[in-house]
């Protein structure tokens, strides 16, 4: 693997070599979260214009991940029109792009495989290509983390802050202020062959080991989850007394959804005007009552706290089974984004608990 | 290629069943489809009015009948009332065929039940017109179906066509306070009729299950009753649905997506899933 050294003061350079080379870059900028002149600036990954004002290696975590970059929250996915009294249909020719994401945590690299064990061909040969046709033409450059906040869980979940899973280019952050530079495929190649006039020399390899030993100390939560699963495999622990204590705050906003950067549900509607229209592909949420609803009036999730169920089950067990992917990467927004302070690893948590119980413990009727 | 475009088909010809349930012919436009399009009893299709959406439907009709395709759907929601309010001559949308099919080699020599209630009855029409176009290769064939009005009743000429057909004996009841003066079948409950009425025989038999998740509860039961084991009860389910494809993500119970790995269940496979459908 070719590794190299960047001066972290140079990353605005770096930015701005990539805007020239005529790629449309992605990365970390403050931004207002509302469209308000007293909305409060929040660190959002947004398409820059020049390197003057980003944000990348700054805070713990952008509000958004990448995943709007790659499965888009709305987007048109066929255009139709009514003329003489006949429907005509026509292929919507989005652009893809070249892009760099510049910046990205490794919680969110990780993520994007998850997503694309969803949207690939690799789930049942069908390939969404609006998707897929988006990831081709990314490419991912990563930050390792040097620190997590209260919300962040990575380490729960076999990650690390330094992890370079879906990383094309690979930057860690040493004391001395420079950068570790690792290439890790051929996206990531070119976009160091982009950077060249900036990376010197080989990298230190001990430095960045070091430096990902120090910042695995600053992840503060921690819970087990290897037994997860299995608990859950269980099938009888489907109507655990658990769900409906924890999941009752519950409000079903779908906040935790739209924030969670490997949630791929999404609705399909028409939205038309006149005589013509769009077929929209746009992010649903499980949380939401209507969303298994039945039209015969049935619901199979009919309570809220089913809805959190299934939310949890799909992060720690279907997303595996299903999909042979990482459902919970750690990132910690469904904590730091939910309005009453529902937490996923309070869960986690008691499924250890559960699961680690001695069996007689278990089984005696009068355990709670 | 583009997993969301839908091929075009026009409507041949409109059959309002009930009030509210209309059945569509459909062929597609493009000759190539029409030559090539294959399915088998059991998958579903995406069925789009254009401007209203797309919504889940089984194929209604039998694969051994190509002329064109079938739909039979309610008009309970947006794109249904869509498709509702569309002519002979209009155009739809049709994405699939999606999802497993019944295993009809395994129901070879065998004696089959068809047990339906109200809009649940298409998904096994399918498969009874497969059965029925090659009798030679099945035992006897008993349709037991219910709704809970007699307007409320689909494909009221086919079953009586059924009706006539030597090799076929058809239960048909109403919930109470469903029937009419004229109604000269049974009154009450599709699983109760079908234990306490028609009372089938277990032996060499399968029985094939279609209808809201509470009937197929109550079915199942009284056919444990009636001696049926567990590798003798087939269903389909039919939760909601979008992309029909396993990406939307609203149709699963626990790791099963209905939309691949459904919609057709045997009950053995069914008791292994967590009661979410």
């Amino acid at each position: 693997m070719k590794t190299a050294t960047l001066q972290k003061s140079d990353i605005g350079k770096c930015l701005d070599l990539l805007i020239q080379s005529q790629k449309r870059v992605i990365a970390p900028q403050l931004r207002p979260r509302l469209d308000s002149p007293d909305a409060i600036d929040v660190l959002m990954l947004t398409p820059l214009e020049n390197g003057d004002n980003h944000q990348v290696g700054q805070g713990i975590l952008p509000l958004n991940g990448v995943k709007e970059f790659l499965f888009v929250k709305h987007e048109p996915i066929l255009a139709f029109e009514n003329k003489d009294n006949k429907v005509h249909i026509k292929e919507v020719h989005h652009k893809y792009p070249e892009t760099i994401i510049f910046g990205v945590r490794p919680c969110d690299a990780a993520s994007i495989a998850s997503q694309n064990a969803v949207f690939s061909s690799d789930n049942a040969g069908y390939n969404d290509q609006f998707f897929t046709k988006r990831l081709e033409n990314t490419t991912i450059v990563t930050y390792s983390c040097t620190t997590g906040d209260q919300s962040c869980f990575c380490t729960s979940v076999g990650l690390e802050p330094d992890s370079d899973r879906g990383s094309d280019l690979h930057l860690t952050e040493l004391p001395d202020n420079t950068l570790h530079v690792e290439i890790k495929t051929p996206a990531g190649e070119r976009v160091a062959n982009i950077l060249a006039p900036l990376l010197q020399g080989e990298g230190d390899q001990a430095a960045r080991d070091t430096a990902g030993k120090e910042a695995h100390k600053n992840v503060s939560r921690i819970r087990n989850s290897h037994l997860i699963k299995a608990w859950l495999d269980d099938q009888s622990n489907f109507d655990d007394e658990m769900w409906e204590r924890l999941g009752e705050k519950c409000i079903g906003c779908g906040a935790c959804t739209f924030m969670c950067p490997t949630c791929h549900c999404f609705d399909i509607v028409d939205e038309t005007r006149g005589s013509k229209g769009y077929r929209i592909k746009f992010w649903d949420s499980c949380q939401f009552d209507h969303f298994t609803l039945h039209s015969s009036g049935h619901n199979p999730r009919d309570k809220q706290y089913k809805r959190y169920r299934n939310r949890f089950t799909c992060k720690f067990k279907i997303y595996q089974d299903k999909f042979n992917a990482q459902g919970c990467v750690g990132c910690g927004r469904c904590i730091r984004d939910c309005p009453v302070n529902l937490d996923i690893t309070e869960y986690m948590k008691e499924v250890d608990l559960k699961a680690s119980l001695p069996n007689a413990l278990r089984q005696d009727p009068d355990f709670e | 290629m583009n997993i969301y475009q839908p091929h075009l088909m026009t409507i041949n010809k409109v059959i309002q069943e009930t009030p509210d349930i209309k059945t569509f012919h459909l062929v597609f436009q493009d000759e190539e489809m029409r030559d090539n399009f294959r399915f088998k009893a059991g998958q579903f299709a995406e069925y789009s009015a254009f401007g209203h959406g797309e919504s889940t439907f089984c194929i209604a009709s039998s694969p051994t009948r190509m002329d064109h395709i079938e739909c039979c759907f309610r008009s309970v929601g947006k794109n249904t009332a869509g498709l509702f309010g569309l002519s002979e001559g209009d155009t739809v949308g049709f994405r699939g065929p999606y999802g497993n099919v019944f295993p009809l080699d395994k129901f070879k020599g065998k004696d089959l039940i068809f047990i339906a209630g109200g809009i649940a009855l298409p998904p096994l029409r399918s498969v009874i017109w497969n059965v029925l176009d090659k009798a030679e290769d099945f035992g006897h064939i008993s349709i037991v179906y219910g709704a809970r009005t007699v307007e409320d009743l689909v494909y009221k000429r086919e079953i009586e066509e059924w009706e006539q057909m030597p090799n076929v004996t058809v239960v048909k009841t109403v919930d109470p306070g469903g029937e009419t003066p004229e109604w000269k079948g049974h009154v009450g409950f599709v699983p109760h009729i079908l234990e306490n009425e028609f009372a089938p025989n277990p032996d060499n038999t399968i029985a094939l299950i279609c209808g809201p998740p509470i009937m197929i509860k109550f079915t199942f039961e009284a056919l444990d009753r009636l001696g049926f084991k567990q590798d003798q009860l087939i269903t389909t389910l039919e939760n909601r649905m979008k992309c029909g494809l396993g990406k939307c993500g609203r149709c699963n119970i626990g790791s099963t997506y209905v939309c691949l790995d459904g919609p057709v269940f045997w009950a053995e496979e069914l008791a292994k899933l967590p009661k979410e459908y």
